[in-house]
Parts: C-alpha cells; structure tokens; sequence
C-alpha cells in the first residue's frame, strides 16, 4: 500500500529484506539515524543478472541487485539492462478479479504500487512506495502523491500473466513522475498505461516543500535522463484540469469509512482505497454496461481512519467523447446518453462532516465489450 | 462462496507427462547441458510418477542403467541393458564407461546444496501451482506483496484467506474439473449445482511479512456423507516452518433453488478419485458458536455495506470479506496489541450489494479493561443483516504480539508516525 510518510520502521523493513541467504534477519534496528548509516552488503547470487550499481552516497543503504530474500531471488522482476527501468510480471489471482471476471482497477493500482516498490528496493532506496534519500529523511522530506491516472485498454483475467515496467523522472523542482506500462505478457501487447505525479513535503509541517539540486540528484541517478513518457502524446488525458464537481452531484455515495484494511502502517488510508471510493457512487446500469477505461486523480487532502466520506459523481460532457460516440452511431439520428460507446464522468471525495476536498477525479468508461 | 472467472488459462496446465520428461534438477536456473535425458544412448532418462515431479535427492527418479554400472543412492529397479549395445561389446565398454562418470558427476551434483533449495518451485515461475504427491495434494507458492501486508507488517488473515482459495480453485482447475469460476465439475454444472462453505478454522502459528514465499499445499476429502472437507497447510517456503493451517467444510447447492443438495452418484465418481484419507489438519473445534445479539454483545459497529470491489462475478460478497467486518467491532486494544491465532467461521447466509450489515463481538471471560495484558483472549463475533438475518458467526482466539515485530522496534525511533 502507498505509504504517504516514511519512518524509520520503513527503513527497518527495507534493510530487512536484505539479508543473507543462511543467516537470520537483521536485528532490530531502533533508531532512524543508525539505520540510515549501516551500509547493508549481500552476498550476490550467481543467477544474478541486474548490473552492479556503484554507492552513489556514503549514507546510503546499498542493496545488490539479485541479492537478498527469497522472494528477491524468485522475484519475477529486475532492473533492465541499463538499470533504469524496472520490470516485474505478476500472475492475476482468482480474488484479484471482479464482477467483470477480469482483474478490478483496484487490483491494477496495487500491481502498480507493488512494482514501483519492488522498483525502489531494488535499488536500494527506502520501501514506502517511493525513493528518499538519507538527506530527504535528514531534511524530513517525504513524498506524496499528487495525481494519479491510469489507463486500461484491456483487463487481464484470472491467471494472466501481466508484465509492468516502471521508471521515474523528475519534474520541475518539487516534483517527480514515475510511470508504468503494462503488457500482457503472453501477447506483448501494451494493455494499459499508468503515470503518477509525486511532489516532496515536509513531514513535520506537512507543506510542499523545494529541494535543492544536490538533492533532486541523489534520486534522478537512478532515472532516466531524457524524458521518457508513457504518454508521449500532446493533450493525452493525464494533464488534463480537472475540475470541482458542482453541487448537487448527480449521483452520490455518503457516509464511506476506511476500514481496518485501507489502512497503510502509519494509519493513513492508501492510495488505493481512493479509487474504491470514487467508483462507489457510480450507479448500477453504469457498471453493469460499462468498464473503466480511465481515471485520474487529484490528491488534495489525506483521510485518517476516523474520518467520514462522501462520494459524488456527475456525468462530464466531453467534446471528443461525444463526437466519436456519434461517428459510430447512425447518421442523423441523436445518440441517447443509454447506448453510448463512452461516458464520462467527474468526482469530488470529500469530509462529510466539513466538506473538505479530500481529492477530485475524472473517469472514462467504455462499454463492455461482449463477453462469452 | 468461491466464485471467480474461469478463461483460458494463460499457460496451458502442463500435463503430467510433460512435468515428468522437462523436468530436470536445474532446470530453470542452471541448464546443464551433458545432463539432459538422451533417450536412445544410455544416457540417463527421469522417469517419474503422472502428475508427480521426480524428486530430487535420491526419491523416485528412475534411471536406465547397465548392469555393471555405479549403484544409484535410491535403489531404483536396474532395467535389463538395451539389445543394440550388447551386439557391440567394445562401444558397451565405452559408453559404460561414460555412463559411469556421468552417473558420479550427477550424483556429486545432486548432493550439492545448490540454492535455490527447492528446484520444483522454479518448475512453477509464474505461481500456477501443480499437482504433487500421487495427485491428490495441490501445491502452490505465494510471495507477499506490499499491498497485502496490514497495519502491523505482516500478512493480513484475509491475505492468507484469499490464498487459500486462489489454491483451491487452481487445483480444480489443474485436475482438470473447473468448469466455471464457481469450482463446480461437469456433473455438478450439469445440474446447477455449486460448492457452499459451510464451516472454515484456521490456525496461524506465524504471519508472513512482505517479501516472505509461502508454500501452500492443499486436498480434499469427504466429510459425512454428503459433504467434502478441503483441507490447507501454509508453509514458509525459506525455513521449511508451518505457518498455518485450515480446514473447511463445503456442501452442495442448487444455485437457482438454494437448496442443498445430496452429492449424486456421478459427482462423487468425479471427485471421490481426488479424496485423500487424511484425518483433518485442524482439529475439528464442534463447540458450539453461541447467539449473539445487543444485549450480549460488547462491541457493536453498524452499517457496514459492501462495496463493488467486495462482490464475487455474481455479485454476492466474497467470503473473506466478512473476516474483515468482524474483526471490525473487534475491541481495538485487542488488535493493537494482539494476533488473530485462530479463528473458526460457519457461514450461514451470503448478502449482497444492497445489504446493510452489523457486527457484533463479545468478549469470552476477560475484562475489558485489561486486555491488552492479557495473555489468550477468546471473542465470539457475529456478522448480521441490520434486520437480524444471520451472515456469519464466529469464533477467534487472539495471542500477544510476538516480541521482535519490527513495529516494535520503529516506535523507539525518534521519527513520528
């Protein structure tokens, strides 16, 4: 699950999965500050196949590639060759599948925060979903998301094997992007498209925070250096504005709690969680006929385990839906909002009991494609 | 009820015999090349069980060998040496002689402890599973991921739950049965009939953490006259440890009348083959789950509602969803302080979209105020429709937290949550 903030229990962990073969796991490692100065070294395993990478700081944890726990060895991921992209396959589980009988959104999302993780150990940087540096955590920096979308062109079924590479960059001075792309692995056909934008707060102050080159260095060695986009095209969806949903909201789900589940360790609902909430007030013929294709988020505000949240939806006209709606209807006659190809929709999540944004959203849904 | 998609699976299940000739100790990592089986030259061919890997390190591999030649550890029958090579005395010294040291070499080779320890997970890279021991045992590996960890670091019960069905379909599936996603056979979908659970206990020893591969191993057997009884064993594939175990028990349903429904003949003659006679791996726990309501409960927590992630293909909650609402009135105390250590589940109706349920929880015999010093805390839990329909009742058994949890460890520092 998407950590929003990184302690040295994280820190813990991530060293802990670092371990030798025989030996037991690392002792505890209480504070912060010794953790972040042990320099962990793994013996290599010789079916190793990732590149060596060199300490790029003393402080650093370094993690050998292919080195580690058993999973790591068994790990269906690597770096590629260059290092800088990760790739990792997973198998769709029966319980990861949905009412369409293909993997639910929600399940992509984790997929994706389980690569990007995975990405983030792999070189040897902290597991909270995202790399901080020894002097992010000197600074008290951490990263949060900010936007979040992602694309689906065809969901995988129980048993499919789905391939996800990942990478990141940065962007602008507080920012950094990472993005996924992910192929069925049996076709190689690109299947869905992901990308997220992560900016640096503090976590004391919980403001967004600037860093200095230096720092932003740090990370961006292990990045690619020209930009590399999963959505290379202009005005593609994923910098589109989203706007504020109008009251009243066409359709509404109220009175959501995070259950224990949505909760990550530090007791902030994840990432995911979001998106279950935003699909919660769409209505049954909705989901019945259609399949998401897309959806953006904005993340504005966190949740903590006791907050209450209203879900409201609205359909979203949109000009270029429309028009191919109409190319694929019949010439002359008015296509009904029912038998649609595409409909579209904008979100608000917000406190039930203030009305505080917790985050916006856009989705795009196709109709189901007939199914056996 | 366990109810999923059934598509063309990605890799064709490998056949038994396709296991048996591929498969060869190193064979996903370390290809050794004058090792590979050559049929008609001596050479050494694995011979192995249908459905059954050969086993490495001496069990059941079957070797052809000359009858002078270097004894194998296992004793396996010597066959009878091939006519060809006795009409030709000097190339039967030769290739003796070669079968010889390939022989020792194998035999130096297979006694080299060789990581990874257990070469049949690398047979299984993508986590399908496959059928083991004379057929009738599935087993399957999981790794942990990050997403499905709980608040306190480890695997969460309703990720060792979800486990546990993800292997009891597969071996279905693997045996060949799955018709669709509801684990029915053939006969049974002929007749609109489907597997309900009735009853479910399991018993945690140890939770996995994140990057954990657990070996899961599960079969079935009949229970009574008109039931089947599968049973899990979870094991940490890295030290060999028992992490958990489970039994269940399922009955037979109309899926249009809902009612249950006696095994027919042609059924059992589908299933009854996979039956092992194995006593249960739980303990069968038949005391009785007392009623629950306001006045008896401790904790009450209303209007909980599924969402759509919760709903099966049919649209009906997915079982493991309910583990999570009864641990939802659970005292919080308990959960910060404790681990589930066991939990027994009978089922009693499934609920829907539109239902709006509350969970209940009672404390057996311990004082609210003190539990977090309490050693064994026992709570009864009932899950139930706002308007009284029972859903699930249940019993859980909790224990403190081990001492060396990492959390533990994270709250000395000086960084804040």
């Amino acid at each position: 699950m998407l950590k929003l903030s990184w302690n040295a229990a994280d820190h813990a962990q991530a060293l802990s999965q670092c371990r030798f073969l025989e030996g037991p796991r690392p002792g505890l490692l209480a504070s912060g500050r010794r953790a972040a100065a042990a320099t962990v070294s793994c013996c290599s395993s010789p079916a190793s196949k990732a590149p060596a990478l060199a300490v790029v700081s003393d402080g650093l944890a370094r993690v050998e590639p292919g080195s580690g726990s058993l999973a790591d060895r068994l790990r269906l991921g690597s770096l590629t060759e260059d290092g800088l992209s990760y790739k990792e396959r997973f198998i769709v589980r029966c319980y990861e599948v949905g009412m369409n009988k293909t993997a639910t959104v929600e399940t992509i999302a984790n997929l994706l925060q389980e690569v990007g993780c995975n990405h983030a150990q792999g070189v040897g940087f902290s597991t909270d979903g995202f790399a901080t540096t020894t002097t992010m955590r000197k600074m008290n920096l951490i990263w949060v998301t900010a936007r979040m979308h992602i694309e689906i062109y065809k969901y995988p079924a129980w048993s499919d094997v789905v391939e996800i590479e990942t990478w990141c960059q940065g962007e602008g001075r507080i920012g950094t992007r990472r993005d996924w792309i992910l192929k069925d692995y049996a076709t190689d056909r690109v299947i869905g498209r992901a990308t997220s934008k992560w900016v640096m707060m503090n976590q004391e102050t919980r403001r967004l925070q600037k860093v200095s080159d230096d720092v932003r260095d740090e990370y961006l060695i292990f990045c690619p250096r020209e930009s590399r986009l999963a959505f290379p095209e202009e005005n593609n969806g994923s910098l589109k504005k989203i706007a504020k949903l109008e009251d009243p909201a066409q359709y509404s789900r109220l009175g959501l709690v995070p259950r224990r589940a949505d909760l990550d360790m530090n007791q902030h609902v994840n990432n995911v969680t979001y998106i279950g909430w935003v699909l919660e007030s769409m209505p049954q013929e909705i989901i019945d006929s259609y399949e998401l294709q897309t959806i953006t988020l904005d993340y504005r505000r966190e949740c903590q385990h006791d907050d209450v949240v209203d879900s409201l939806s609205s359909h979203e006209p949109d000009e270029t839906l429309e028009a191919i709606s109409q190319l694929n209807g019949t010439n002359g006659s008015a296509v009904s909002p029912a038998t649609e190809d595409y409909r579209q929709f904008l979100h608000l999540l917000r406190l039930s009991g203030d009305g505080l944004e917790i985050n916006r959203g856009r989705t795009q849904w196709r109709k189901k494609p007939m199914r056996r | 009820m366990v109810a999923t998609a059934t598509t063309s699976a990605f890799f064709a299940v490998p056949s038994p015999d396709s296991i048996a000739k591929t498969t060869r100790p190193g064979n996903g990592v370390a290809s050794v090349g004058p090792m590979k089986s050559k049929s008609a030259s001596g050479g050494l061919q694995v011979k192995a069980n249908a459905q059954a890997p050969p086993k490495i390190n001496g069990s059941s591999v079957g070797l052809t060998t000359f009858p002078d030649s270097v004894k194998i550890e296992d004793g396996t029958p010597s066959h009878p040496p091939r006519t060809f090579i006795n009409q030709l005395p000097d190339w039967s010294m030769l290739l003796a002689a070669i079968t010889t040291i390939f022989l020792a070499a194998e035999k130096q080779w297979m006694m080299l402890d060789w990581k990874p320890r257990r070469p049949d997970m690398l047979m299984d890279p993508f986590g399908l599973g496959r059928i083991v021991q004379d057929g009738l045992v599935f087993r399957q590996n999981f790794s942990i991921r990050s997403y499905e960890i709980g608040a306190d670091r480890t695997a969460s019960i309703e990720t060792l739950m979800n486990h546990l069905q993800e292997t009891a379909l597969n071996h279905v599936k693997t045996a060949g049965l799955l018709v669709d996603g509801f684990g029915s056979t053939p006969e049974m979908s002929k007749r609109n009939l489907i597997w309900v659970v009735t009853k479910m206990e399991i018993l945690v020893d140890r939770y996995p953490s994140w990057g954990d591969v657990v070996q899961v191993d599960t079969w079935v057997c009949g229970s009574g006259k008109n039931g089947m009884r599968r049973d899990w064993h979870v094991l940490d594939l890295k030290t060999g440890e028992t992490l958990t175990r489970a039994s269940s028990v399922w009955v037979m349903m109309n899926k249009h009348t809902r009612r249950l429904s006696k095994i027919p003949e042609e059924v059992r003659g589908e299933i009854e083959p996979y039956f092992m006679n194995s006593p249960p791996v739980v303990a069968e726990d038949n005391r009785k789950l007392p009623k629950l309501d306001e006045c008896t409960a401790d904790f009450v927590r209303s209007g909980l509602t599924p969402r759509w992630n919760d709903l099966d293909v049919n649209q009906h909650v997915n079982n493991v969803k309910y583990i999570g609402w009864i641990l939802e009135s659970a005292p919080l105390p308990i959960l910060e302080s404790h681990e589930l250590s066991a939990i027994t589940l009978e089922y009693r109706r499934e609920c829907g979209r539109d239902s709006v349920l509350q969970s209940l929880t009672a404390l057996s015999g311990n004082c609210v105020d003190d539990l977090e010093n309490s050693a064994e805390v026992e709570c009864r839990h009932l899950l139930r429709l706002e308007s009284g329909a029972e859903i699930v009742r249940a019993r859980t058994e909790w224990r403190p937290k081990p001492a060396n949890n990492p959390e533990t460890a994270g709250e000395v520092s000086a960084e804040s949550a």
